[in-house]
């Protein structure tokens, strides 16, 4: 009961007016980068990060959740009535969700959405409360061998289970993990990858390198491709909100997207991307109504969408317990945490247990503003997506420009965030996709710092990686994660079955 | 050269340039101190791990577009590539860097006016009296909203005396 008793404190901090404010403006930017196509949570954290630095930890962490849950509300929006995604996590949701609108149901795809993400959201929530703690003290257990072993299996499922390509993605994750090279390093001092440039000697900043890829690289990419773009926004007519039938559907839908998203959200494969495809698949096969599907079937709509924000809370378990951050956002969090100085991990629970406890009661508050603003303001955020794209792509570049000039008025940062944002351009057109090299670059450091402790530990001994049970276990989970997406393909080899289909894909990796 | 020419041209030339980083990276650690210090690894390990990994992945790649193909990843860049403007990218790009070099002595809220007018044009809005009002707008608050309330440095440029 220990556990109610921290949360009952969690909500005494989380309730009073400057935490409400931080998680109202969390909430609200996030619901606007959700809603807007070309930015998104990992971009938008990364570009507040230097602007909280005097912040009190607890509250710049509360309104950085805020824009990530935001964010997962803010998709459906752009996926239902534009048919593009607004984020990644939401692609899902536009097979069902444009096909409803189209058919003049864009008030009900809107409302299952946002109720269904309510219903997984604080359930999810409520899973993430318990499971956190006791997770927490497993991971006392750990020794840097296996931290060592678990950046592996995360470099790896999150490069291997997204994207369309595992070559692709290990060739994003090595840019990250090279850009994470360049500095002084910590355990030797010694320079490496500056080519004589005095400002790399720090390293390069986070914030440069999420910019460069995210904002500038998208903003490029969409300059080269500009003339074929014609989108129309559709307008919503009907009233926002379901009928009996279409609650007495979507409910089962929620609850299995919830179950579905918790878990994958917290095992180190890429966020929120995977279970929204997953819940897709189930719901179709479970569905009663087949001939519904690809026309606008509700339940497409609702498992997606509440798979998507079950999968945040999901996302919060490794890494608040192990430090482990499992998608580019919650890498951009995990950074925000290093910048306070305070390292995610079992410790994190004992050392601020009150941090901790506070930002997930903020996550039960900012469920119920969520569903304040996506239910009854959601007209407001359909107004936003009418900014002509031409504005939309300025003002984006503009913003990403300020967020690295004014870290340190260097023009000589700027002009690095537009060359990582020209590699970023070309990483689209080649659909190379852009987490790995996110989760890489703030991986590498702990990665090498865990592995050469490791062997000072073990004196240069590098069986110390497969006879301590703990890191022998994660990498053989990273072994089945190579594996598993060309499980079909085997399977079918094996039993002389010719099948056209290739690796199983979970997503397209471009988490923004 | 037609569409599908050039994009296998340069997806070529991509593989190329990942097992070029590959082969800097890996030239490159000599350059790295090696003071073992009190550890037994030193800090020349990973990025030779990093080097040798990238001549692999670029290897890998250049195959795959060579004696096996990746056709769904070769019909999507060839549909790009039909479509490409290569002028506009290269004008947002110059914007770009022009706008950071004039930040200083322009001023943040003249410097960002100006690149907000000129960049909507460039990506095809047609109200540039609009677009200037829209971007003083952002300038000037950005501006004012980072020096007098975060306590951020911005320049002020030409605008000195009056803001």
């Amino acid at each position: 009961m220990e556990v109610f008793q921290q949360l009952l404190i969690g909500f005494s901090h989380a309730l009073t007016p400057q935490y409400l404010l931080l998680a109202a403006i969390g909430v609200t930017i996030g619901t606007a980068v959700g809603v807007l196509p070309g930015i998104g949570p990992a971009l938008t954290v990364a570009l507040l990060l230097p602007l909280t630095y005097n912040f009190d930890p607890t509250g710049a962490l509360i309104m950085f959740a805020g824009i990530y849950y935001g964010g997962m509300y803010g998709g459906s929006t752009t996926s239902i009535l534009l048919n593009t995604p607004g984020e990644s996590a939401s692609v899902a949701t536009t097979l069902e969700g444009f096909a409803m609108a189209t058919s003049g149901r864009a008030g009900a795809a809107l409302a299952t959405a946002a109720i269904g993400s309510f219903v997984a959201g604080t359930l999810s929530t409520l899973l993430l409360t318990f499971t956190a703690p006791w997770l927490a003290r497993a991971a006392l257990l750990f020794q840097p061998a296996d931290y060592f072993a678990l950046t592996v299996l995360a470099f790896v499922s999150v490069t291997a289970l997204v994207g369309s390509s595992l070559l692709r993605g290990m060739i994003s994750l090595f840019i990250g993990l090279f850009f994470g090279l360049i500095g002084i390093d910590v355990l030797s001092g010694q320079v490496r990858y500056t080519f004589g440039v005095v400002e790399l000697l720090d390293g390069i900043d986070v914030v440069v390198v999420a910019v460069g890829l995210f904002a500038v690289g998208e903003a490029l990419f969409v300059a080269s491709q500009f003339r074929q773009r014609r989108e129309e926004v559709l307008a919503v007519r009907s009233r926002i909100g379901m009928n009996r039938e279409e609650w007495r559907r979507s409910w089962p839908a929620w609850l299995r997207g919830a179950l579905i998203g918790f878990p994958l959200g917290a095992l180190p494969a890429g966020g929120a991307e995977i279970p929204t495809f997953l819940s897709y698949t189930l719901e179709k096969r479970l569905s009663k109504h087949p001939d519904e599907w690809g026309r606008g079937a509700i339940e497409g709509v609702a498992g997606p969408e509440a798979a998507n924000n079950a999968a945040f809370s999901g996302v919060l378990v490794p890494l608040l317990t192990l430090g482990l951050p499992t998608s580019a956002t919650a890498a951009i969090l995990l950074a925000a945490f290093q910048i306070y100085n305070l390292q995610p991990g079992p410790l994190l629970f004992q050392k601020a247990p009150d941090l901790v406890w506070t930002l997930i009661a903020s996550l039960y508050v900012g469920n119920v503003m969520l569903l304040i603003l996506n239910l009854p303001l959601i007209r407001i955020w359909i107004k936003i997506l009418t900014i002509p794209r031409s504005l939309l792509y300025s003002g984006i570049l503009v913003f990403g420009t300020l967020g690295v000039y004014s870290m340190s008025n260097s023009f000589i940062d700027v002009l690095l965030m537009y060359g990582i944002g020209v590699i970023g351009f070309f990483m689209r057109r080649f659909r190379i996709p852009i987490g790995p090299a996110i989760l890489g670059l703030i991986l590498m450091p702990l990665a090498e710092a865990h592995f050469r402790r490791a062997l000072a530990i073990s004196q240069g001994d590098l069986s110390v990686f497969v006879t301590r049970p703990i890191a022998l276990s994660l990498l053989l989970a990273t072994l089945v994660a190579i594996i598993l997406p060309y499980l079909p393909v085997l399977i079918n080899r094996l039993t002389g079955k010719r099948t056209p289909a290739g690796r199983l894909v979970f997503g397209q990796g471009e988490e923004d | 050269m037609n569409a599908e020419t050039r994009a296998l041209l340069w997806l070529r030339l991509t593989a190329l340039a990942v097992i070029g980083l590959g082969g800097v990276i890996l030239t490159q650690t000599s350059q790295i101190g090696e003071n073992l210090g009190y550890t037994i690894i030193g800090p020349r390990f990973f990025p030779t791990l990093v080097g040798i990994g990238f001549l692999i992945l670029g290897g890998l790649l250049f195959l795959r577009l060579t004696m096996f193909p990746d056709q769904t990843l070769i019909d999507e860049v060839v549909a790009e590539e039909r479509m490409i403007d290569w002028l506009m990218t290269a004008t947002v790009l110059a914007l770009l860097v022009v706008y950071a070099a004039l930040l200083e002595s322009l001023g943040y809220v003249l410097a960002t006016t100006i690149f907000f007018a000129l960049n909507s044009r460039v990506l095809g809005s047609r109200r540039l009296r609009r677009d200037v009002l829209i971007g003083f707008a952002i300038g000037i608050a950005v501006y004012l909203f980072f020096t007098r309330l975060l306590g951020v440095r911005l320049p002020a440029g030409l605008l000195s005396g009056l803001l």
